[in-house]
């Protein structure tokens, strides 16, 4: 397990010009993430929160200095993803999860809001579709 | 010849007459329907949601912009946050359309009340059109508040009183529970027009008025009450007993993102009345704008769209 990306030199910024238009719910995420920035975070799966309006996804991620954090990824609610495939039962405690997305405007919080997701044990991904953005 | 109505005419025309005369006391206009949102309207707003400190053009007072620069948005991830309900201007702000329907009297037949719908976490909104009063200013105050309606011609004009504080912009701006929304809904068509006005002794210098528009979409899948919400352990550090998110005075870190994105004022940025009204360009009369567009560049929906990619707000070819 490794954390990528922690530092500030080492934050891709992204600049989104082109981005389409998305629907949100339940609070903005302009005031909540960063949202032109990205970060990748790599662990294991502690708990998959399917619910609304939205889901959570907390990972176990080992920091540089060996501490153990954990970090919530927030995802779609149950009505979208279900569209998409995802339910329930598609992530098992232990899953080993590589995740992109905007960091939260407070560190503190190891909050990233879900842009990509990959489970390389078996090529699960999530987020190089066209309508796979969280709304 | 004097004309006259012939014999077999004559029972039509009672029935039109009593159409004619049996309706316009029981609403004007029919506002029911499921109503789509249009997601270019306030785009920036109502899609991503606005930036942390961007408070131009509402007219907040001292305490009311105390009040935004101390929030924290982490503070929505507390158990007993997560599941509240927003207040009804909320409607204006959000990405969602319209479910409106009818309550009738049973013995009547008259309307009594119109329900607007909830989803996704908008309180049911129910607009009393039975004459009642409101209750007393002591009596409970919930999401949704207190609301009463009657017709002025064809529009329908609501008040709101007993209503939680609740977001007048996505960005943590707040009404108090003492704010009062008087609501005008049009009916044109297919177009379904609400305008909007708060006042807040509280927290607003000056009413604080917002207009939308949905249009008729009886294909649109809008359920009319909010969708369950199960609190859970959101983010870790709230496990932890007594942390509440906030920013202490003069420490909230985002209040020049703004300024720096767009080459505004902090003046600008902080809101206040004279921020709503045309003459306050004339305070940015020496504004240069900034010589790259970062954000909301390209417009709702903007593939094949030719998009501003500088400060002069004009899109390139």
């Amino acid at each position: 397990m490794k954390r990528y990306l922690t530092g500030l030199a080492l934050v891709t910024t992204v600049m989104t010009p082109g981005a389409a238009t998305r629907a949100y719910a339940h609070h903005s995420f302009a005031a909540t993430y960063l949202e032109t920035q990205n970060v990748t975070v790599e662990g294991e799966l502690v708990e998959f929160l399917f619910r609304n309006p939205h889901s959570f996804v907390q990972l176990k991620v080992t920091e540089k200095d060996g501490t153990m954090v954990r970090y919530a990824v927030e995802w779609g609610g149950i009505g979208q993803l279900g569209q998409q495939g995802v339910t329930r039962d598609t992530f098992k405690p232990g899953d080993h999860l590589v995740i992109s997305g905007a960091p939260g405007r407070n560190p503190e919080d190891h909050r990233v809001r879900m842009v990509s997701l990959l489970r390389p044990r078996d090529g699960f991904s999530w987020g190089h579709r066209p309508n796979e953005k969280v709304d | 010849m004097t004309p006259t109505l012939s014999i077999s005419f004559r029972p039509a025309l009672l029935v039109v007459a009593v159409m004619l005369a049996g309706t316009p006391s029981f609403a004007q206009v029919d506002l029911t329907g499921i109503w789509r949102n249009f997601n270019h309207e306030d785009w920036m707003e109502r899609g991503g949601g606005s930036d942390p400190v961007d408070y131009l053009g509402i007219p907040l007072n001292d305490d009311g912009r105390a009040r935004a620069l101390s929030y924290n948005y982490s503070l929505l991830a507390q158990p007993e946050h997560q599941c509240g309900l927003n207040t009804p201007f909320y409607g204006f702000l959000d990405p969602f359309g319209n479910n409106i329907w009818t309550e009738f009297d049973p013995v009547t037949g008259r309307i009594i009340a119109y329900k607007i719908g909830a989803w996704l976490d908008k309180d049911i909104v129910t607009i009393w059109m039975d004459g009642r009063q409101h209750p007393s200013k002591d009596s409970f105050h919930s999401y949704a508040g207190f609301t009463t309606g009657e017709w002025q011609g064809d529009t329908l004009t609501t008040y709101t009183t007993h209503m939680k504080d609740g977001f007048l912009r996505r960005n943590a701006v707040s009404s108090s529970d003492q704010a009062t929304m008087t609501m005008h809904i049009t009916r044109h068509g297919d177009l379904l027009t609400m305008t909007a006005l708060v006042e807040d002794p509280v927290y607003l210098a000056e009413p604080y008025v917002l207009s939308h528009s949905w249009r008729l979409d009886p294909t649109l899948n809008m359920p009319a009450v909010p969708t369950p919400c199960e609190p859970i352990a959101e983010l870790p550090r709230m496990d932890k007993p007594g942390v509440v998110p906030h920013y202490l005075p003069g420490q909230n870190p985002f209040v020049n993102e703004l300024t720096q994105m767009y080459n505004l004022p902090l003046v600008a940025v902080l809101g206040g009345p004279e921020t709503r009204y045309p003459e306050f360009r004339q305070k940015l009369k020496d504004y240069v704008p900034p010589p790259i567009c970062v954000r909301y560049c390209c417009g709702p929906n903007a593939d094949g769209l030719n998009c501003i990619v500088d400060g002069s707000g004009k899109r390139q070819p």
